[in-house]
C-alpha cells in the first residue's frame, strides 16, 4: 500500500518537471509561429498591409477584422531603425515584437497631439552612441530600446466604417519602414 | 508511475495552456483573458501561450482581449442558438466584438458585417447596449452568423485601462445569455 503511494507521489513528482520542462521548451519550439506567417507575407525594410480578414478565411494571427494592419520588419544590425508617416485622424496604435512574438513595446494615439507617427529602434550599443549623442537623429523622435536586433512593427488602424477601409490602408502603405542612414 | 507522471506533465501542461485559469488567465464573468500577454517580460506560462497560439497579441498599452467560450450559464456556445449580449463594458475608446470559428475566422454571414464595433450600435436612452448573434433575425443589434457546431466570441478593448485600475468584476463585462436553440 505505502510501496505504491510512493509510486504516484514520484509519478506525480516526474509530472510536475516534465509540466515544467514542457512549459519551458515551448517557446523554443515554436515560438516563431507568428514572425514566420508575417516573414513569409512581407520583405524587411518595407511596409506591408496586411489583406483584410474575411468571414471564412483562416485567420491564424487572431486579426480584427474591424482594423487595418501594416507590418514592417527590421533589421537593427543593419542601423537603428524607423517607422515614420501621418496617419489618418482615427484610433491607430503601434505594437514591436521580437522573435519569439512577445510585445517589446506598444503605444497608441491617445496621448499624441498630431497624426504623425515617428518611432525610432535603438539596440543596446545604439542606444548607447544615443546617449553619447554620437548618432545624430531627428528632434521629436519616439525612441524605443530593443534587446534583440531582428524585430517587427505592427501598425494598427482603425477606420471608422468598412467603406473607409481602402483609403485607411492606403494610408498604412504609404509609411516609411526602414533603417536610418548613420 | 510513467503513466501517472506522462498523464500529470502534459496533462497539466494542456490544461495550464487551453484553459490557464490557475496559470495567469483572468476570468471576468464568461470572459477570459490573458492579462500578462502585451507586456514586455511575460511569465513562463504566459510565454508558452503566446508561442502556441501564434498571433499578434496586442501590446498592453493598445488593448485587452477577452474570450468566451462559454455562455454565462456555463454551456458550449453552439451556433444553433441565438445568444443575447447584454451589460456594459469597461471604459475604453472602442470595442470590437467578433463571433469566430475555432480557427480564428470569422462566422458571420459573407458579404455582411462581420463584428460588432462599439461605435455603430443602436443603442438605449441610458446608453446600455444589447446584442445579438444567432442564425436567425433578431432584434436590435443583430449579427448573422452561419455554419454548424461551437464557436468563441472574441471581446477586444482599445485603449483601455480597465485592469490597472483594479475596478475589474464580473459587472464590468457583458453577460452572454442563451435565449433560444433550433
Amino acid at each position: 500500500m505505502i510501496r505504491t503511494g510512493l509510486w504516484i507521489l514520484g509519478g506525480l513528482v516526474l509530472g510536475g518537471i516534465i509540466h515544467i520542462v514542457v512549459i519551458l521548451m515551448l517557446p523554443a519550439l515554436s515560438a516563431t509561429a507568428a514572425w514566420d506567417r508575417v516573414s513569409a507575407m512581407s520583405t524587411p525594410g518595407s511596409t506591408q498591409v496586411l489583406p483584410a480578414v474575411t468571414a471564412d478565411q483562416p485567420n491564424p494571427l487572431r486579426l480584427d477584422p474591424e482594423l487595418a494592419y501594416a507590418v514592417c520588419r527590421l533589421d537593427l544590425g543593419k542601423g537603428p531603425g524607423t517607422v515614420a508617416g501621418t496617419l489618418p485622424q482615427s484610433f491607430w496604435s503601434v505594437a514591436v515584437y521580437g522573435r519569439n512574438g512577445t510585445v517589446i513595446y506598444s503605444t497608441t494615439n491617445r496621448d499624441s497631439t498630431s497624426n504623425l507617427l515617428d518611432l525610432g529602434l535603438f539596440n543596446a550599443a545604439q542606444t548607447r552612441l544615443l546617449a553619447e549623442q554620437k548618432l545624430d537623429v531627428a528632434e521629436g523622435l519616439l525612441i524605443v530600446e530593443a534587446q534583440q536586433d531582428e524585430l517587427l512593427v505592427v501598425v494598427r488602424l482603425a477606420p471608422p466604417h468598412p467603406a473607409m477601409r481602402a483609403r485607411y490602408e492606403k494610408a498604412l502603405s504609404a509609411l516609411r519602414c526602414g533603417n536610418i542612414a548613420t | 508511475m510513467i503513466v501517472v507522471a506522462l498523464g500529470t506533465g502534459f496533462g497539466l501542461s494542456w490544461y495550464a495552456l487551453n484553459d490557464g485559469r490557475l496559470f495567469g488567465a483572468i476570468e471576468i464573468g464568461p470572459w477570459q483573458s490573458w492579462r500578462d500577454v502585451g507586456v514586455p517580460g511575460p511569465d513562463p506560462y504566459t510565454r508558452a501561450y503566446i508561442a502556441r497560439s501564434g498571433a499578434l497579441e496586442l501590446g498592453a498599452s493598445e488593448g485587452l482581449q477577452f474570450v468566451a467560450t462559454y455562455d454565462s450559464d456555463n454551456r458550449r456556445l453552439d451556433r444553433n442558438c441565438r445568444y443575447r449580449i447584454d451589460g456594459s463594458t469597461p471604459p475604453a475608446r472602442f470595442w470590437t466584438l467578433v463571433p469566430v470559428a475555432e480557427s480564428g475566422s470569422p462566422i458571420s454571414r459573407p458579404g455582411g458585417p462581420l463584428d460588432f464595433q462599439s461605435a455603430r450600435l443602436s443603442r438605449a436612452p441610458d446608453g446600455s447596449v444589447e446584442l445579438y448573434v444567432s442564425k436567425t433575425l433578431a432584434p436590435q443589434n443583430w449579427l448573422e452568423i452561419t455554419g454548424d457546431g461551437t464557436f468563441n466570441l472574441v471581446l477586444t478593448l482599445y485603449d483601455t485601462s480597465s485592469l490597472s485600475g483594479g475596478g475589474a468584476n464580473v459587472t464590468t463585462l457583458p453577460s452572454i445569455i442563451r435565449e433560444a436553440c433550433a
